[in-house]
C-alpha cells in the first residue's frame, strides 16, 4: 500500500473564478508510482471549493454566476451574521457569501486510479473554485493505492 | 489611482527574510490571516483598479518590544515593486533623535511620509515633545499620517485616538499636511469639523468597524457625515485608504465608489488628493 500526500499552491487572480488543476493532479499521480487506487483532491479553505465539471470557459462563467445568485456576497434582502469582528483574525468577517458558496460546491473530489491513470470522463475537469480571491490557496492531493 | 493606507504585514517574501515580522503581525498588529505572496497584494490592487499603494510601518519598539516593519524593511519592499509602492517611515515620536531618524529615512531610503499611531506608540499628538518631529517633517515637505479613531490592536486605548488631540498640531503647523486615518470613527463628525477648520488636515476612508464595507461606508459618509459635506466642502481633503489586509482593497474601493460621490470627487479621493499629499501635484 502506498499513501502519498502532496500540497499544491493555486494563485487565484480574481474575486471569483475557476482554476483548472487537472494537469497538476495527473502529474502528481504519475509521480506517485501508484498503479491502482484512489486520488483525493481537497481544498484547505472554507471560502473556496473543488468542483468537477466540463472544461468550457462559458460553463465556468455560468458556475460562478449561478453560485453568486444562490449565495450572493451582498444580498439585498438580508444581512449575514458573519459581518462581525473576529478577534482571532483581527478583522471583520464579511465573506459569508464565499463560505456559503464553498458549502454548496463542496471542498473535495475523488477519482479512481487504474493502470496509473486517473479514471474520469473525457469531459470532466477538476477545478479549484475561488470565491474570495485573489489569494494564494492550498490544495491537498492524496493518493492511496499500490 | 492610489490606496493611501495599507500595511504589508502578511507579505510572505519579507517574512521569509525577516521572521520577526510574523511575530509583529500576529502580536502587535494583531492579524490572523495567512501569509500571502507579494503577487496577491499586487493582484488586489489590479482588480481594484488601483496602480499604487502607500506602505505603512509603525515603530513600536518602545511600547510593544518590536516594530511593525523597520524603515529599511519598507524601503526593501518598495524596491521589489517600485512602480507600485510608496514607502512611508515611522519613528518613535518621543525619542530625542526622532527628527534625525526621519530625515535619514527620507534622504537615504527614499521614504516619502511619516506614519505615527498615538494608541500604539502611546503619546498624545499635541505633546510638545513631538513638535521637533513635526518641524522636521514640515521642513522635509512630507505628509504625516496619524492614526485617529478606534484601533483593533489589543493594548490600544481609544482615548489616544481621539482626533481633537490633533488640533494643536494643525494650528501650530499650518504648512504640515496631516492625514487622520479611519475617518477617526467613531469621532467622524469631529474630524470633519477639524477638516473644515484646518485645510492642512486630510482624512482617509480606511474605516470598517461593523457590518461590511458597503454598509459601513454608507453609514459613515451618508448618515454620520452628510455626503454633501464631503462633496461640497471636503472633497479636496479626503483620500482613499483600504486598511489592507484588515480589509480587502477591492471591497473598500467598491464601497467608496458606490457611496454616491460625483465622478469628479471620486477622482480627487482616489488620485488627486493623494498626489498633492505626496508633493507630486501643485494643486
Amino acid at each position: 500500500m502506498i499513501v502519498k500526500l502532496e500540497q499544491i499552491t493555486v494563485q487565484s487572480r480574481a474575486g471569483q473564478e475557476l482554476v483548472d488543476i487537472t494537469p497538476e493532479v495527473e502529474r502528481i499521480i504519475a509521480a506517485s508510482g501508484v498503479r491502482n487506487g484512489l486520488v483525493n483532491v481537497l481544498t484547505k479553505h472554507t471560502s473556496a471549493g473543488i468542483i468537477v465539471t466540463e472544461g468550457l470557459e462559458c460553463l465556468e462563467q455560468d458556475v460562478v454566476d449561478h453560485l453568486e445568485r444562490l449565495a450572493p456576497d451582498r444580498p439585498q434582502e438580508y444581512a449575514y451574521y458573519h459581518n462581525r469582528y473576529l478577534d482571532f483574525d483581527g478583522r471583520l468577517g464579511f465573506n459569508a457569501g464565499a463560505h456559503l458558496k464553498s458549502i454548496l460546491s463542496g471542498y473535495f473530489a475523488c477519482f479512481p486510479i487504474a493502470e496509473g491513470q486517473m479514471v474520469r470522463g473525457g469531459r470532466q475537469r477538476i477545478y479549484f473554485a475561488e470565491y474570495d480571491g485573489p489569494l494564494a490557496r492550498e490544495v491537498v492531493v492524496q493518493i492511496i493505492g499500490e | 489611482m492610489i490606496d493611501f493606507h495599507t500595511h504589508p504585514v502578511l507579505v510572505e517574501e519579507m517574512v521569509i527574510r525577516y521572521p520577526e515580522l510574523e511575530k509583529a503581525a500576529r502580536e502587535v498588529f494583531f492579524i490572523g490571516n495567512r501569509l500571502q505572496p507579494l503577487e496577491t497584494f499586487l493582484l488586489e490592487l489590479d482588480i481594484s483598479g488601483l496602480q499604487r499603494a502607500v506602505l505603512l510601518p509603525l515603530e513600536t519598539t518602545r511600547t510593544r518590544g518590536l516594530p511593525i516593519y523597520s524603515n529599511e524593511q519598507i524601503a526593501e519592499l518598495v524596491a521589489m515593486a517600485p512602480e507600485r509602492f510608496v514607502g512611508f517611515a515611522s519613528v518613535d515620536p518621543l525619542a530625542p533623535d526622532a527628527p534625525d531618524r526621519l530625515e535619514r529615512a527620507v534622504a537615504d531610503l527614499g521614504l516619502r511620509g511619516l506614519k505615527l499611531s498615538p494608541p500604539s506608540q502611546e503619546f498624545y499628538p499635541g505633546d510638545r515633545a513631538v513638535y521637533p518631529l513635526y518641524e522636521r517633517a514640515q521642513a522635509l515637505g512630507i505628509p504625516v499620517i496619524i492614526h485617529a479613531g478606534m484601533s483593533w490592536e489589543p493594548r490600544a486605548r481609544l482615548v489616544w485616538g481621539h482626533p481633537l488631540h490633533l488640533e494643536p498640531v494643525l494650528a501650530d503647523f499650518p504648512h504640515l499636511r496631516i492625514v487622520a486615518t479611519h475617518f477617526a470613527w467613531p469621532w467622524s463628525l469631529e474630524v470633519a469639523a477639524l477638516a473644515l477648520r484646518y485645510p492642512n488636515l486630510y482624512v482617509d476612508t480606511a474605516a470598517l468597524y461593523f457590518d461590511n464595507p458597503d454598509d459601513f461606508i454608507t453609514d459613515l459618509l451618508v448618515r454620520r457625515v452628510p455626503l454633501t459635506l464631503i462633496e461640497h466642502s471636503l472633497r479636496h481633503q479626503v483620500v482613499f485608504g483600504s486598511n489592507y489586509p484588515r480589509v480587502e482593497i477591492k471591497n473598500m474601493a467598491r464601497a467608496v465608489r458606490r457611496v454616491g460621490l460625483s465622478e469628479k470627487t471620486l477622482t480627487m479621493v482616489f488620485e488627486e488628493n493623494a498626489l498633492r499629499l505626496l508633493g507630486d501635484s501643485e494643486r
